[in-house]
This record gives C-alpha cells, sequence and structure tokens, in this order.
C-alpha cells in the first residue's frame, strides 16, 4: 500500500513545547501528516508553517475528540485507506506506528488499539496504573469488550473502521465512544504492545481523576438520553 | 394570610410571567406553566392540602413533600438544560469543523 495513503491525524492544542519535536519523528514516516490545530492559543499554527503537513485549524478549542473526527472527516475527503491517531504530546513512539499498522495491513483487524500493559518494558506510574485499570473496567462495563489499556491515544484504522465511527463526544469520552461503536460495527479489535513516554508533560496533559469522573458523567448522560 | 405566602404567590406569578415574557411562548408550555402556577398557588393558600396529600403517599409532613417534589424537579431542569447544552455544542462543532475542513491547507516542502 502507497504510505500517502495512510494518514496520520495528530489532534494539536497547546502543544507548542514539543510538537516540533513530535512532527520531526512522524514525518519520517513517509505518511500523510494531518494536524488538527484544536484552536491553540500558543505557538503551536507557526511551528505547523515548518512541516510539509496538513493543516486544519479549529477556530476555538472543541476537543480532542472533535479535533480527531475533523481528521477522521478529511481523511475520507481524501479517499484515505488507513488512518492512524497519534497524540501530540510526545507520549508516543513514532517506530511503534509500524508495528501497530501490521495487524490491520494484514488484515487481521479493523482496529488496531495500542496497549502500554502488553509491552512490559513501560514503567507506568502508580497512581496512573490504579486509573487506567478503573477506567478500563469502567470501559468495558460501558462497551462490553475488556482490553488491558484505556484512552491510549495510538490507534490504526482501516477504511471500514474509518467509515464506521462517527466521534459525537467532543473531549476525552471520545476513546470509549469509538470502542463501543466499534462493537457496534462488529469491528475485528485487537491490540498492540506499545510504548508510553512518561515525562512531566505528558503526565500534565493526562487525565485526572476529576477527568475521569467528567467521562463517567458524559458516557451516562449519553446511555440515557440515547 | 401569612407574609410567607403573600412572598411565596408573588414570587409564582413573577417566575411565570417572567418565563413568558423572556421564554418560549408556544401554547403547550403556556398550558404546562399554567398548570404549574395553578398548582403552585393552590399549595400556597391551602396548606391542608399538601398535608393530606403527604399523608396519603406516606410522607410526614406537607412541607417534605414540596421538597422531595423540588428535588425532582430540579434534576428534571438540569438533565434539561444539559441536554440544550450539549445540543448547543453539537452544532458549534459541525459549523467550526465545516469550517475548518474548508480552510485546510497542504503545506508543501
Amino acid at each position: 500500500m502507497n504510505s500517502k495513503n495512510i494518514y496520520l491525524i495528530l489532534p494539536a492544542f497547546n502543544e507548542a513545547s514539543v510538537l516540533e519535536k513530535v512532527l520531526a519523528e512522524v514525518i519520517k514516516s513517509g505518511y500523510h501528516i494531518v494536524v488538527v490545530n484544536d484552536g491553540s492559543e500558543d505557538d503551536t499554527a507557526k511551528i505547523l508553517e515548518h512541516f510539509p503537513i496538513t493543516i486544519i485549524n479549529h477556530s476555538i478549542n472543541l476537543g480532542q475528540g472533535a479535533a480527531l473526527q475533523t481528521g477522521m472527516d478529511w481523511a475520507k475527503i481524501k479517499d484515505a485507506e488507513i488512518v492512524i491517531h497519534f497524540d501530540a504530546d510526545g507520549q508516543h513512539y513514532a517506530d511503534d506506528v509500524e508495528n501497530l499498522l501490521k495487524p490491520v495491513l494484514d488484515g487481521e483487524c479493523d482496529l488496531a488499539i495500542g496497549s502500554r500493559f502488553l509491552n512490559s518494558k513501560n514503567a507506568v506510574p502508580f497512581f496512573r496504573k490504579q486509573i487506567l485499570r478503573m477506567a478500563t473496567f469502567i470501559e468495558s462495563i460501558f462497551t462490553g469488550i475488556k482490553l488491558t489499556d484505556a484512552h491510549n491515544g495510538l490507534r490504526a484504522l482501516n477504511k471500514k473502521a474509518l467509515h464506521s465511527i462517527q466521534l459525537s463526544e467532543n473531549r476525552m469520552a471520545h476513546a470509549t465512544e469509538l470502542i463501543s461503536q466499534a462493537k457496534r460495527s462488529n469491528l475485528r479489535i485487537k491490540e498492540v504492545a506499545v510504548r508510553v513516554s512518561y515525562t512531566n508533560y505528558t503526565m500534565q496533559k493526562g487525565q485526572g481523576l476529576l477527568g475521569g469522573v467528567h467521562i463517567i458523567f458524559n458516557l451516562l448522560f449519553k446511555k440515557i438520553t440515547k | 394570610m401569612n407574609l410567607i405566602q403573600v412572598i411565596l404567590i408573588i414570587g409564582i406569578i413573577v417566575l411565570a410571567v417572567s418565563y413568558f415574557r423572556w421564554f418560549r411562548n408556544t401554547g403547550r408550555d403556556l398550558f404546562v406553566i399554567a398548570i404549574i402556577t395553578v398548582i403552585g398557588l393552590t399549595f400556597v393558600l391551602f396548606p391542608n392540602i399538601t398535608n393530606r396529600l403527604a399523608h396519603i403517599l406516606g410522607v410526614g409532613r406537607g412541607a417534605d413533600l414540596i421538597f422531595y417534589l423540588c428535588i425532582l424537579g430540579f434534576c428534571f431542569a438540569l438533565l434539561a438544560l444539559y441536554s440544550k447544552i450539549k445540543n448547543l455544542e453539537r452544532k458549534i462543532t459541525e459549523l467550526t469543523r465545516k469550517d475548518a475542513l474548508r480552510e485546510a491547507r497542504e503545506v508543501k516542502d
């Protein structure tokens, strides 16, 4: 498959301090890079101008889920074969993308999701580990699918998955919504071991306990009003 | 008539009039708000009715019954408001996305 049929989507909100390094890495992959600048107020927009990428600007901050959906809509317009979700905060490693893509390219699954817990080399901080365990459990209640990791931003979707998923959760609840929609559309899901870089910056950007409560409330509301 | 009854009657009437002045004015709204207003005024003017109702429903006092109903009403209003906010958010998202996709650019080497 031509690597230009593969679209790597990075939702970015105020990532100026790390974005240059992240982009320099992912660009080497040769995939089509799409950055959705989600209403950033720092120098994110300026940094983007220096790279051969597609820039999509949200005029206001909508959230990561909304930014990913905008990127996926763009990929659909461009008739992409595969879409990759990649966080712009530097927590993912660009060379993990190849492993993530393999089962999708081999036709083993429609949706490949990164899991930090399948890679024993990941030193997940204790508190984060407990939050993620709880999130994995709650996610399994909402989606009926038991995964080893929750809210891992590294995913690969084939064309079928790209056209089956339509994220309406603008913020972080999109990660659970995505799994739920995948199940409803009978998509084949596979988890792939990936590394996650824990720095002060990525820890700050990650989900806290309060954010988790907000996600649960959002999902509950959606269940009630569906 | 007690002073609190006067205050509550004025409050109920002001709220009902304000709703129709500033918000929706459909026939259905008029009907629902008129019923709620009449029930509210009846409870304020004839508090014994609430006591009798409370006993029928197994609640100690009429005031307690009103309090429980208020909590229910408050939760319902909160849910309705949240739903409206979500709808608004969806419309803003659609607009922003449409605009962003139209203005998308590919930066060349």
